[in-house]
């Protein structure tokens, strides 16, 4: 199948992928102008660590997710694979074991769920839709099971750390004894988000194996025909994907200083649109992690200001999937042509 | 032309080749052989399962009876990079490039080249491919184009670049020139001619009469499924190898003709 991505004959003009990335980045910042007008909070120094905090987890979880679409599949588990990696950890530390190996563990337990996703998808020839729909199951079921869907808490101060922590936090004391803050640094998810965009970024643009899975996603045949090994190649993005929804799993559960069975319902809805914003294409092929980013961004930001400007829940679920829809319409629209 | 008898062993012997779909019947006890420095054609009309029978070649199928010897030893071909390893490249008649990658990502597909770090070395990728392709057609532009981008006959100069670049002893040809242009089909024969003279063995598939008595030294004609001749090409003519096609047989008053003659 012919794609055309939109490549000007123009040589100065951009080219469509960049185009894309542009008009996506410029309707973030319309959405920053817009909600700043709606709710003057909006725009504080706290309101922004807010969002990248929120965005840090949509955000892992859409690495994954691009990966995955560029090689023409999705993964629908990444929501529940979040909260059974939370609950893993969790049900470790509670065992005694301290918190960085535990939360190994629990990240390694996402990786497990995305591998079984790979081998059914790959050698059961399920297709990746109902393959992964059943993980969603699979793993909500557990995770519920395991904890008698009781959340867990007092995990330890330890726990809260990777979710609250923050670099160059800068606190004084004032002269009433009470600490102030002067600057609140940058949280750890935000900076566990920019090293994990480059390394999926990197690990796309200039290894091996991206270039396997954008050949995979362009033409599977071709691909087996050129000697790619096309199992292995999807094997490997979805076990990447369920990882880094257990880390993703890690940074909201630690937030949270609670391990929720019930957590990261509908994520994977977030994930999936905020790499079909950023421009990867369901049919495969065409994707890129910065274009993710800014995604990832559009959504959370979407969310916290509608928040913000006292939206009602139910109406945020309405605009949410609207958005998803028409992120998904152009998409097509982008390969009709 | 005196050639020498051909050396003992064969490069290639398929042996009794079965393929089977459901129910479709496409290769049934087909056997062919191919020594270094032949071009063997394989002829038929459209359907008659002679992709099918290259494809089992390549690794790209798996077989339903038969044998495949390479140099005289029996192999088994279960992916194309089993075929790859032991020398077999293939210039597919679909072509088997993707499209969202450029010409050199493509060429270089399944055997790119890395930096002592592990790395894609894209610069050497391209400099490469860059040349190979410019062996084929000197005025190859759009390197870093997506291959979606390209003209039919330009994909087809990247998927022949791809089989010869890596040194093949066995090239299996599937319509190699079906979307070129005059000057560039004149290249593959010329091509051809001198992989063949480097001792490299072919299989070409063409459906241009012209083609296969210019550049095959042996044809099989397959009909149905079945080989339904295989003759020296100074054997036959084209009114022969039509009615071969066609019917499945040779014209009623057929004699070789090269002895005749
Ligand atoms: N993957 C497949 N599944 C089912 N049937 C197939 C498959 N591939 C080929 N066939 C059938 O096998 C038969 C032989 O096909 P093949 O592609 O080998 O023909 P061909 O001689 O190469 O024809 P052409 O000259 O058109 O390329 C056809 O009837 C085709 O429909
Ligand atoms: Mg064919």
């Amino acid at each position: 199948m012919v794609t055309d991505d939109g490549k000007s004959k123009l040589g100065f003009l951009p080219t469509g992928s960049t185009l894309h990335k542009i008009s996506a980045l410029l309707t973030l910042i319309l959405l920053i102008v817009a909600f700043s007008f709606t709710s003057p909070a909006f725009l504080s120094v706290n309101n922004g660590l807010t969002v990248l905090l929120q965005t840090s987890v949509i955000g892992l979880l859409a690495i994954g997710m691009t990966m995955v679409i560029i090689t023409g599949g999705i993964d629908l588990s990444v929501g529940s694979v979040l909260a059974l990696s939370g609950v893993v950890a969790g049900l470790i530390i509670k065992a005694g074991v301290p918190v960085a190996p535990a939360m190994a563990l629990g990240i390694l337990a996402g990786a497990t769920c995305g591998f079984v996703n790979g081998i059914v998808i790959t050698k059961m020839r399920i297709t990746p839709f109902v393959a992964t729909l059943g993980m969603m199951m699979i793993a909500r079921g557990i995770a519920l099971q395991l904890t008698g869907a009781a959340p867990i808490s007092r995990l330890g101060n330890a726990f809260g750390l990777l979710g609250n922590g923050s670099f160059f936090r800068i606190v004084e004391m004032q002269d009433n004894g009470f600490p102030k803050v002067v600057f609140a640094g940058i949280p750890y998810p935000a900076v566990l988000l920019i090293v994990m965009a480059a390394l999926g970024a990197f690990l796309l643009q200039k290894r091996q194996i991206g270039r396997h899975i954008f050949s995979v996603g362009s033409n599977e045949e071709a691909a087996r025909l050129s000697g790619v090994n096309v199992d292995r190649t999807k094997i490997w993005a979805y076990t990447a994907s369920g990882a880094l929804a257990g880390l993703a799993g890690m940074v909201l559960m630690s937030r949270l200083v609670t391990v929720q069975p019930n957590e990261g319902v509908m994520y994977e809805l977030d994930a999936i649109a905020a790499s079909v914003i950023g421009g990867a294409s369901l049919m495969g092929g065409v994707g890129s992690i910065s274009g993710s980013m800014i995604g990832s961004f559009i959504i959370g930001v979407l969310r916290n200001g509608l928040n913000m400007a006292g939206t009602s829940a139910f109406i945020q679920q309405i605009i949410i999937g609207i958005v998803v829809i028409g992120a998904v319409y152009i998409d097509q629209l982008r390969n009709r042509k | 032309m005196l050639d020498a008898a051909p050396p003992d062993t064969p490069l290639i012997q398929m042996l009794d080749i079965d393929k089977q779909f459901g129910g479709v019947h496409a290769v049934r006890a087909v056997s062919v052989d191919l020594y270094p420095g032949e071009v063997v054609g394989v002829l038929g009309h459209n359907g008659a399962g002679k992709s099918c029978l290259m494809r089992m070649l390549s690794g790209a199928m798996t077989l339903s009876g038969g044998q495949i010897n390479v140099n005289g030893e029996q192999v088994d071909l279960k992916t194309p990079q089993d075929a790859k390893r032991y020398g077999i490249e293939t210039i597919y008649q679909t072509l088997a490039l993707a499209n969202h990658l450029d010409a050199a990502a493509n060429l270089f597909l399944g055997r790119e080249l890395k930096t002592r770090f592990g790395n894609l070395d894209e610069t050497r990728m391209y400099a490469e491919a860059k040349d190979a392709l410019h062996q084929l057609n000197p005025n190859f532009k759009n390197l870093k184009d997506p291959v979606s981008k390209l003209s039919g006959g330009q994909r087809q100069v990247i998927a022949i670049a791809r089989a010869i670049y890596f040194q093949a002893k066995v090239l299996i040809m599937d319509e190699p020139t079906a979307a070129l242009g005059p000057s560039e089909t004149a290249m593959v024969a010329d091509l051809t001619i001198r992989l063949k003279n480097e001792g490299i063995g072919i299989f070409l598939i063409s459906h241009d009469m012209h083609d296969v008595f210019d550049l095959c030294d042996r044809v099989i004609v397959m009909n149905k499924g079945r080989n339904v001749g295989a003759f020296r090409i100074e054997d036959v003519n084209k009114d022969d190898i039509l009615s071969l096609i066609i019917r499945g047989t040779l014209p009623d008053e057929w004699t070789p003709r090269g002895q005749s003659a």
